[in-house]
């Protein structure tokens, strides 16, 4: 007879950025007579998880989940919406293209049937769509969130939030001090191992005065790239990616006027590449530069006033579960913020935590289950990172790079037959990620089969976008109107605390 | 149409005229009709096998892509449709369950369903785990509707058909011929191979005809006369796992006037026995290991255990379970079975076929040359199924408690495949299933077999017992409930298929 496993009886994490108190939060949730105790370590400002002030369309669902309402992120932190990248130059100088979020799917693709048998629509490769509402959404500055309840014209865009990231964090902070989550501010002084790999319990400082020490069955690493908690033992090994990723040094610039754009912008310079993060609250400019670039060039290329210079260490963990100890975020994998890809990798580690959360006795086997697939999602974040850099203009400003065997077997295919192999764990949704070789210029293979497509299905499918298009154009209203729609207060007033990861 | 990159067609030679050689020819003529020119060579001195009369619901997708409509195919091949299979006395005898298309209830918190109907199971709440499917449900119902095209419960389960496999091969025939496929009656005698490169040039046929061909395509069945005989690619052998090698099969009457949408596979001392119900008759057969009961021994038991009056003497078909290493060598790639085979169990055949025919379309060989990078992919992509299905089967033979025979005997205590010893341990330990997205089989059917056979894991997740045990076993209530009425408003499956054959008049 099958038995509950005995649940955990306190669960450690550390680290004081958002990926711990997310962490903190949906823990919380999940196992509600579990005691939470965040061990607030100093930040790293190479932690590029914790610094983003956005994710990818999967973090919507994750808020979702642990009751973090859209609405309150709008209000509360300086909110907004993002349709698509939009890239600049990465193919030829003058080239542009745009990587909108979602895939556009055959109704068979939605029944629970095809999400359960056929994989769902991270398998559905489709026939490449005909045109992007989101880029014609984007293009003409309109877009309003659909309201769920009945069918509209905008109901296949999704779309990634934006936000002022502490604002964000003392969102979560504020709700995770309403379920109880326990914080203790200080260092590390010491680990205890267990005697099985792991950790027994960790003695905190402040000011080198020992605080006490804090006994957990599980620890939660979202220390940043030192991962302080994983590196600590003995099987911990940290692998290096920084061949395959050749942005060493990231230039921040002081944020600019704050806008309302459903785009934000990658570039390639001379220089390196440039980012340009629309906020509500504020233009922010990453510039990650080639190896040969002075820091006077850099300063020029970067166009505003700089605030700091990061130097990277990209990397991952080999295994991010070790022992009783689980890294997410940037203690887990550590690289720079192109594509927006930190947050996203951090929360579907999380993701993966809560779907395979163990008891109090760790099984081996689920542990090399989880260490299997954030494996595959971490190789799968350096591949489409290591895409950008192998860019037909790229490698004249980066240089040329070895590329890892995983992504030269899908650029092959890709710019040879025109079809993407199957990606397990992949970043990025098939026709997100053909859509992003496409704007960064990779010439697209032809496929079998459209060599023998009846032109005359082609001409429908493009006479059919063009309706939709005119449909969602006149559904949407111009995005400011519906921001400031957004932006007057909700009655009741929105407590933040509802989510569905509660029984 | 557009003109293909260059206009020289490559020659596709497709040897055998079963269901697997048709299906190759008409999937190419049809998807590839710019890049290709498709001869056909069977020879009606060979017999064709004509199993895999029952198939998965992946079938529909590769029916509707060559623009084959339903109920044309369905009327052709007398099929009825197909929700699961009724699995008697594998994990115990007197003991069943269905694996159907479809799955159990939903995952609640982001715990999988069948975590909370362990827990509940080991309170004495549960009930059988098929009544929380829908498919399981309409199957046991007699019952059929097709799925809705939502994310609702209807939408829960797929379809797949039950037909006249020896039918089919006929209907792909005129399909094919239809579409421009160009049929060669004729045994061949030869094969001719480019002296350096090795790769084959043409088949020679007894008459003298002579085929000449840039791309061949092996579907001579077991025979595998290009793969197997002529480049001699090596067999990986996978007996010791799956030792059935024979099936008796004998076509049958039915004995009633319902029609059952669903398999039925009955565990037998030495394998086990299909009864696949089509419109017009129920095809009884019994798959078991030579190594256990001699073929007079089994024909025997099947006649006496099947189901409905004989319409034919039982025939013996032999097959190895396996496949090539290599399924694409030089410029020859093995199809159905002359690429590989795994016993009928889960009505895998025509699914691999399909299968290697559609990444064949995928990878098909541009400007006229074959470029080894494709071909690698090819068999990369074709091994991954094989292996992850091979899998799953033999979990069928492993997971039981029976002792009552030699072949049982063996195959509970023979060595799995590490890739499979390590998923039992998690199921075993966590109650987790190893996740992929790529392949045949998810969660939904390895807990099917997994509970269904009494495999029963030690533990589950922790966080089942955290909501209240009345609300749990309210909402799993509730959704029986549900299910139930929704099988209620169902047709029956014969009324269903009577419904379509009234259409189809209507339509003519």
């Amino acid at each position: 007879m099958s038995q509950a496993r005995e649940r955990l009886r306190r669960i450690c994490i550390a680290g004081s950025g958002q990926v711990a108190v997310i962490t903190a939060l949906a823990l919380r949730r999940t196992v509600p007579d579990t005691e939470v105790v965040v061990l607030g370590l100093p930040g790293d400002p190479a932690a590029y998880a914790d610094r983003a002030a956005t994710a990818l369309p999967y973090t919507n669902k994750l808020h979702d989940r642990i009751g973090i309402t859209e609405e309150a992120i709008i209000q509360q932190a300086a909110g907004s919406h993002r349709l698509l990248m939009r890239y600049f130059g990465w193919g030829a100088e003058g080239q542009s293209g745009a990587m909108p979020y979602g895939a556009q799917l055959d109704a068979q693709w939605r029944t629970r049937f095809a999400k359960e048998w056929g994989g769902g629509p991270r398998n559905a490769a489709g026939r490449r769509p005909a045109g992007s509402l989101a880029e014609v959404l984007a293009d003409a500055a309109r877009f309003a969130v659909p309201p769920g309840d009945m069918p509209t014209p905008l109901d296949d865009i999704d779309y990634a939030l934006r936000w002022n990231m502490p604002a964000y964090r003392d969102l979560m902070v504020s709700i995770a001090q309403q379920l109880g989550v326990n914080h203790v501010v200080g260092d590390i002084a010491a680990l205890e191992p267990n005697g099985q790999g792991g950790i027994a319990s960790v003695a905190v400082e402040q000011q080198g005065q020992i605080q006490g020490k804090i006994e957990a069955d599980l620890f939660v690493d979202c220390s940043g790239p030192a991962a302080r908690l994983l590196s600590a033992l003995p099987e911990a090994k940290r692998m290096d990616w920084s061949t395959f990723l050749p942005a060493l040094r990231l230039l921040h610039g002081k944020p600019q006027q704050g806008m309302l754009a459903l785009e934000d912008r990658a570039s390639l310079l001379p220089e390196g590449w440039l980012v340009e993060f629309a906020g509500a609250d504020g233009l922010q400019i990453t510039l990650g530069l080639a190896e040969s670039i002075s820091e006077q060039d850099a300063l020029q290329a970067l166009g505003v006033e700089p605030a700091e210079m990061v130097t990277l260490a990209q990397g991952c963990a080999k295994d991010a579960w070790a022992g009783n100890v689980v890294a997410l975020g940037d203690a887990a994998a550590s690289f720079e913020p192109l594509g927006h890809l930190n947050l996203d990798l951090a929360h579907r580690q999380l993701g993966l935590l809560l779907e395979m959360l163990p008891g109090r006795v760790v099984e081996p086997l689920e542990r090399a289950e989880f260490n299997r697939r954030a494996a595959l999602m971490a190789q799968q974040v350096r591949d489409t990172l290591a895409t950008h850099y192998v860019a037909p203009r790229a490698r004249g400003v980066f240089g040329e790079k070895p590329l890892p065997e995983s992504l030269l077997h899908v650029l092959d295919q890709y710019t040879r037959r025109g079809r993407l192999p199957f990606r397990e764990e992949a970043a990025l949704l098939n026709q997100e990620y053909m859509a992003l070789l496409g704007a960064l210029g990779f010439p697209a293979g032809v496929t079998p089969q459209s060599q023998s497509q009846d032109p005359g299905e082609a001409e429908a499918a493009r006479t059919a976008f063009e309706v939709q298009a005119r449909q969602a154009l006149q559904f949407a209203p111009p995005y400011q109107q519906f921001m400031a729609q957004m932006m007057q207060p909700q009655q009741p007033a929105d407590s933040g605390i509802a989510g569905d990861l509660q029984y | 149409m557009m003109s293909g990159v260059n206009s020289k067609k490559m020659r596709v030679v497709v040897l055998g005229g079963g269901t697997a050689g048709w299906m190759t020819a008409a999937g190419i003529a049809k998807l590839l009709p710019d890049l290709a020119s498709v001869d056909l060579i069977e020879s009606q001195d060979i017999g064709i096998v004509g199993v895999g009369e029952a198939t998965l619901p992946h079938i529909r997708g590769f029916v509707e892509r060559l623009g084959i409509d339903e109920a044309a195919f369905m009327k052709a091949t007398h099929a009825t449709y197909k929700l699961g299979i009724d699995f008697r006395d594998f994990g115990r005898i007197g003991e069943s369950y269905i694996h159907p298309f479809g799955s159990f209830g939903e995952e609640v918190g982001g715990i999988g369903f069948h975590h909370y109907w362990l827990e509940l199971q080991r309170q004495g709440l549960a009930a059988e785990l098929g009544e929380y499917s829908l498919a399981v449900a309409a199957c046991r119902a007699n019952r059929f509707t097709p799925p809705a095209q939502d994310s609702s419960l209807a939408s829960t389960y797929g379809y797949a058909y039950q037909f006249d496999a020896t039918l089919f091969g006929p209907f792909m025939r005129e399909f094919g011929t239809s579409i421009g496929v160009t049929r060669h009656e004729g045994l061949v005698v030869d094969v001719e191979r480019d002296p350096e490169s090795g790769d084959v040039t043409a088949l020679l046929l007894k008459d003298g005809r002579r085929i000449e061909g840039d791309l061949f395509v092996d579907c001579s069945g077991f025979r595998s006369l290009l793969l197997g005989q002529t480049l001699e690619e090596e067999w990986e052998d996978w007996t010791h796992w799956l030792p059935c090698d024979r099936a008796a099969a004998m076509p049958c009457t039915h004995k009633t006037s319902d029609i059952r949408p669903y398999t039925i596979a009955t565990a037998m001392p030495a394998g086990w026995r299909w009864q696949i119900p089509l419109q017009h008759r129920m095809g009884n057969g019994y798959v078991f290991s030579s190594a256990h009961l001699d073929e007079d021994a089994a024909c025997e038991a099947l006649r006496k255990a099947a189901e409905g009056d004989p319409l034919a003497d039982p025939r013996i078909l032999k097959f190895r379970p396996g496949r090539r290493k290599h399924s694409w060598s030089h410029n020859v790639l093995g199809v159905g079975l002359a690429g590989g085979f795994l016993e009928p169990l889960e009505s895998t055949s025509i699914y691999l076929a399909q299968m290697a025919i559609t990444y064949l379309i995928e990878m098909f060989p541009q400007d006229g040359k074959i470029d080894p990078r494709d071909r690698d992919e090819f068999n990369r992509l074709v091994d991954m199924e094989y292996d992850r299905v091979r899998d799953f089967l033999i979990l069928h033979y492993h997971a039981t408690t029976r002792d009552d025979s030699d072949f049982w005997n063996h195959v509970r205590t023979m060595q799995v495949p590490d890739t499979l010893a390590d998923k039992l341990e998690l199921w075993k330990r966590a109650a987790r299933i190893e996740k992929y997205s790529d392949g045949l089989f998810y969660d939904a059917s390895w807990i099917a077999v997994y509970i269904g056979q009494g495999m029963l894991p030690d533990a589950h997740d922790s966080r089942v017992s955290l909501p209240d045990p009345g609300r749990v076993s309210g909402a799993m209530d509730n959704l029986r409930k549900e299910i139930a009425s929704q099988v209620n408003a169902m047709p029956g499956h014969m009324d269903y298929l009577k419904s379509e054959a009234a259409r189809l008049a209507e339509a003519a």
